[in-house]
């Protein structure tokens, strides 16, 4: 059984294609991120999981069963909305007891798991307040109270924690990764954040342009992304383009660098090789090192590494990161303008189309 | 019907200024003129004058409309002795009641359906439901009339309600959609998502957050309704007239001081009906005030 299928789903809006031919599947219990920049058809698909929009094309299914005749009201979903989108006129309770009241839950056992709802996201003793008085925290635990006591099947979460503070939202992400793990809940998680997605997801759907890009692991789309897309929108990628050769990639700027080309690679293809920065070392390379030598332009301390930013032959731009393990080190060792030699393991560069 | 917004919007200036509490002080007359002080005090003086002389002389023993020679309740005693003109306060009573009510629920749902469907033709419905509030009242009141004898109604107290209700669905339409549209789509969602139908969520979400709106919107057309003159003039039957019209074919006649206590009780009712529609959101337990729902500047 799966908790959320997609099969070929499309969804238009007039003639803007917003999701295309989507498939997917989401197992129970799983914490699954749909991942791209805004525009990419990550919330529309959200939103037809919650009903809110139907697809043009191809079906969804909810625990194996077909929704689109579904109306939202009779979906075994809640979602946590970006903007909370509390009921202003109730108070906390009253919010929280919501969904149960819609369902003629018994009074007693409605207060017991407000109770214990409230206890979950630590809002007790919050219970009168209205959400004008709470926090953007505190709303934010509101919403995700009230969506969680209905015991769904998917809970689905559309950048819930957009609106706060860098702080607070690594600690609610802490927490909603804890929350999630409690309850047992499949999480369908939308974001624009690729930190937030690496830090919680089980898997992470790369979205661009109403595409997959990518469905994996948080390891292995970061390691391993598929395309140039993939690589350069999860964390950092230095891009260098080049020629595919037998046995690596001629750089642009005439360097041979080693590397695994892949099977659909011919020689004479050209390519991008992708190194992200953490792997390249500014120290003296070691055996079977691939090695390059660029030109200083920048160098950004940022606290527990320093970028340094190098200038290769042709004008490609590489980013190195150097951790401080000492106070930044670098200071003594070279200025802007310095010519250095930086290297990295083969098995670190990727090859993308 | 006489605009809406002017007179709350000209004490803002003098309020907008006092907000540094912990800065020091400016020098005098630096950010606030002095001239502007007096400029506004001028035009309060100039608007409220003549309403407190027919307050004063409502009040007059004598029939004088110059000289002031005591206190007396005589013109409010004729007034209500009087059985036309009782008449007349009950048909105007009626006529306000009825256009609020049907007004308010017409124009909810009005502003419901702009803000909420999504079609090609709702900018061009948004845009022609603005047309009554800047249609002359004159010519409002001659289409009104055309139409009524076109279709054969014969004028009475209700072709008034039909004519105040068309055109004050407008005012209630701009005021809830206004505060519709800060509300957003999202607190909808959310509701259907919990489980709510489509009417439980209209019931159980929509429209309490909008109370406030619906009824500052409703007193305001209470008020509109009670004292308007021109609409009322084209459509109203031979008897019972509503209590402007009334006031006008008894002035034909030469003046009688009775206008002063009428139009001091008019007022009254008035400005109770709008400061109950400032008043009520926040007697319902809302920090918005109905001047701010008026004003269309809620949800800041």
């Amino acid at each position: 059984m799966s908790a959320i299928r997609f099969e070929g789903v499309t969804k238009r809006f007039d003639e803007a294609v917003a999701v295309d031919s989507l498939n997917l599947e989401i197992e129970p219990g799983e914490f699954f991120s749909l991942l791209g920049p805004s525009g990419c058809g990550k919330t529309t698909t959200l939103r037809m999981v919650a009903g809110f929009e139907q697809p043009s094309e191809g079906r969804i299914y909810l625990e194996d069963e077909p929704v689109e005749t579904v109306p939202p009201y009779k979906r075994n979903v809640n979602t946590v909305f970006q903007s909370y989108a509390l009921f202003e006129h109730l108070n906390v309770e009253d919010n929280v007891a919501f969904g149960l009241k819609r369902r003629k839950v018994d009074k007693e056992e409605i207060r017991s798991r407000v109770a214990e709802a409230l206890e979950l996201v630590e809002l007790h003793g919050r219970e009168k307040a209205h959400p004008r008085e709470l926090s953007g925290g505190q709303k934010q635990r509101v919403a995700l109270a009230r969506a969680l006591i209905n015991r769904p099947a998917v809970l689905l979460l559309d950048e819930p924690l957009g609106a706060l503070d860098l702080k607070l939202r690594k600690q609610m992400q802490v927490e909603l990764k804890g929350i999630q793990r409690e309850v047992g809940i499949t999480f369908l998680y939308v974001t624009h954040d690729q930190e937030e997605a690496l830090a919680m997801s089980d898997r992470i759907a790369v979205m661009e342009g109403g595409y997959v890009k990518q469905c994996s692991s948080p390891e292995d789309v970061y390691e391993h992304p598929t395309g140039p897309f993939v690589a350069g929108f999860i964390g950092v990628s230095n891009l260098l383009p080049g020629v595919a050769e037998n046995g690596g990639v001629r750089l642009a700027s005439g360097e041979l660098c080693k590397a695994d080309v892949p099977n659909d690679c011919s020689p004479g293809d050209e390519v991008q090789l992708s190194v992200r920065p953490e792997k390249i070392w500014t120290e003296e390379a070691e055996e079977g090192m691939v090695s390059i030598e660029g030109t200083i332009v920048e160098r950004v301390y940022v606290g527990t590494s320093t970028q340094v930013i190098l200038e290769l032959a042709n004008g490609v731009r590489l980013i190195a990161l150097e951790q401080n393990f000492n106070r930044a080190k670098s200071d003594d060792r070279w200025g802007i303008g310095d010519r250095i030699r930086v290297s990295w393991h083969p098995e670190h560069s990727l090859v993308l189309r | 019907m006489s605009s809406v917004q002017s007179p709350p919007a000209a004490s803002r200036p003098a309020s907008g200024t006092r907000a540094e509490p912990s800065r020091r002080r400016p020098p005098q007359g630096f950010d606030r003129p002095r001239f502007l002080r007096i400029f506004t005090g001028i035009f309060f003086i100039v608007l409220f004058a003549p309403i407190g002389l027919v307050i004063l002389f409502s009040f007059n023993s004598s029939r004088s409309l110059q000289d002031f020679e005591g206190f007396s309740l005589r013109w409010y005693e004729q007034f209500f002795e009087s059985p036309s003109l009782r008449d007349s306060l009950i048909a105007s009573v009626e006529i306000a009641l009825v256009t609020m009510v049907v007004a308010t629920v017409l124009g909810t749902l009005l502003a419901y359906g702009l803000v909420r469907a999504r079609t090609r033709w709702s900018d061009a419905a948004n845009v022609l439901m603005l047309v009554p509030l800047v249609t002359p009242e004159i010519v409002a009141g001659v289409s009104a009339l055309l139409l009524f004898t076109q279709v054969g109604l014969e004028l009475s107290i209700t072709t008034i309600m039909l004519a105040h209700i068309t055109f004050s669905i407008s005012y209630v339409t701009v005021v809830v959609r206004a505060r519709l549209a800060a509300l957003g789509r999202e607190v909808e969602d959310a509701s259907m998502d919990l489980g709510a139908t489509r009417w439980g969520t209209f019931r159980l979400v929509t429209l309490p957050a909008l109370w406030p709106a619906v009824i500052a919107s409703g007193l305001l057309v209470f008020a509109l309704s009670f004292d308007d003159f021109v609409l009322s003039f084209f459509t109203t039957g031979e008897s019972p007239q509503p209590l402007p019209v009334r006031i006008w074919t008894q002035i034909r006649f030469g003046v009688r001081p009775t206008i002063n206590a009428i139009g001091t009780f008019m007022l009254v009712i008035s400005t109770l009906s709008i400061g109950l529609a400032l008043l009520l959101p926040r007697l319902l337990g809302r920090r918005e005030s109905g001047l701010k729902m008026l004003l269309g500047r809620e949800g800041a």
